[in-house]
């Protein structure tokens, strides 16, 4: 019967792959046994009209797929989603308000010159195009922390009450910190592999705006160990995000990353020149390896003497 | 009696809830022996307990994913039905759920008097 093939078609439609086909050949035999006793009831010819009632009572497709489908099928699960939102909600006024002060930045600095639209379509474009791939970035990371996470909730069931931290707890983990790291972590990655062109200095004559790239093509020498970085360090994130806290191994692996660090910014530092204004970005890069190179002996002090991880936190 | 999906009022939400549970158990029972969806449908309907179509069937997937009903597709009148019966794991749970339905069913009745 064409509509009940068209139904269970429609939800395999929303089922998992592996369950689709299964699920499908058994609602096709189970409507048909449904249909044809409706009709042998009401004393009529097994029809369309008998299956559209048949059809009618069984329930729209997507909430008898929802029923089928083994575990729930969203990408950022309702635990995670007020934390999106607010998110996205600090994103977008914050890159709205860096394309505004473009505009009146760039104004100020054109004062005597007539006004022009312009710099606010520009700006404008500027601000939508971030917005979308700023946007990508966070329901990326969002989602990934959703399928990291998943399993303690189900966890959560058989909980023990004597593996309660404490109240001032050093290895309890930020989740909001994690997530923005994770943030950082995937928006930086793609900004200097795919779009390595923007981490430059924008300077706006009117209408013509002139870019000066701080990159070199020396430059990509380095990113294949500093993605390597960006992909340890996002795996951490994920890994302590999925165990709730920081634990002994997580605490050691941060320990080698944060050397690691170090090391790429000695590399660029001593190296020879990869930026525009190589003397005055290695000047700064200059203390963050030494910033990088002191918070490694705090960490490695710290685990060797078990004491808290963060100098601030409380014990 | 029947139960199913739809819910409009805080009555049928807690009704729903509190016939739910014993949907399981039904099923379980039920399917001591082999039957097919729409046949364990009707049999329970027989019994007097009616259970929306769009609730069942999806059920006995759930209970077979969790290991207490096994199932296999066979031919019948020209048609392939896929047949389902309690396992040794079902069978057990059906046992403990009945006992804790009648134990539940004695205190619901001492406390509504």
């Amino acid at each position: 019967m064409d509509l009940i093939d068209r139904y269970a078609h429609e939800v395999g439609q929303y089922l998992p792959h592996r369950l689709r086909a299964d699920v499908e050949a058994e609602l096709r035999s189970l409507l048909t046994d449904s249909v044809e006793e409706q009709a042998r009831l009401g004393g009529v010819t097994a029809d369309e009209a008998v299956a559209a009632r048949v059809l009618r009572e069984f329930g729209a497709p997507k909430d008898v797929a929802a029923r089928y489908a083994p575990e729930p099928q969203y990408l950022i699960g309702p635990r995670l989603y007020p934390a999106y939102v607010t998110a996205v909600k600090v994103m977008i006024p914050i890159l709205a308000a860096i394309a505004l002060t473009l505009v009146v930045a760039g104004r100020f600095r054109h004062a005597g010159e007539p006004p022009s639209a312009a710099p606010f379509m520009r700006a404008t474009g500027s601000f939508l195009w971030s917005a979308v791939v700023n946007l990508g970035v966070m329901t990326l990371v969002f989602a990934l922390v959703e399928r990291a996470t998943r399993h303690r909730e189900a966890a959560g069931k058989s909980w023990d009450p004597s593996a309660l931290p404490p109240v001032n707890d050093p290895d309890r983990i930020s989740y909001f910190g994690r997530i923005f790291a994770l943030y950082v972590i995937a928006a930086l990655a793609l900004l200097f592999n795919a779009f390595p062109d923007w981490v430059a200095v924008f300077v706006f004559h009117g209408d013509v705006s002139t870019v000066y790239p701080l990159l070199t093509p020396a430059f990509d020498g380095y990113l294949p160990i500093i993605n390597a970085w960006w992909a340890a360090a996002f795996v951490l994130n994920l890994v302590v995000l999925r165990q709730g806290r920081w634990k002994r191994p997580t605490r050691w692996a941060d320990f080698c990353l944060e050397v690691f660090n170090a090391v790429i910014l000695l590399l660029i530092v001593t190296g020879p020149p990869v930026f525009r204004y190589d003397l005055l970005i290695k000047f700064v890069l200059q203390w963050f390896l030494v910033f990088s190179a002191i918070k490694s002996c705090v960490m490695l002090y710290r685990l060797l003497r078990r004491r808290p991880h963060e100098p601030w936190a409380r014990v | 009696m029947v139960i199913g999906e739809t819910q409009h009022t805080p009555r049928d939400s807690l009704s729903l809830e509190l016939r739910r549970g014993a949907l399981a158990l039904a099923v379980l029972v039920e399917l001591r022996h082999e039957q097919y969806g729409y046949s364990l449908k009707k049999l329970l309907a027989d019994k007097g307990l009616e259970i929306d179509e769009g609730t069942l069937y999806p059920l006995l997937r759930r209970l077979e994913s969790q290991g207490l009903l096994e199932s296999a597709w066979r031919v019948e009148s020209g048609r392939p039905r896929r047949y389902y019966r309690a396992g040794a794991k079902g069978e057990t749970l059906a046992k403990e759920l009945a006992a804790e339905w009648r134990t539940l069913a004695r205190v619901i009745g001492k406390l509504i008097g």
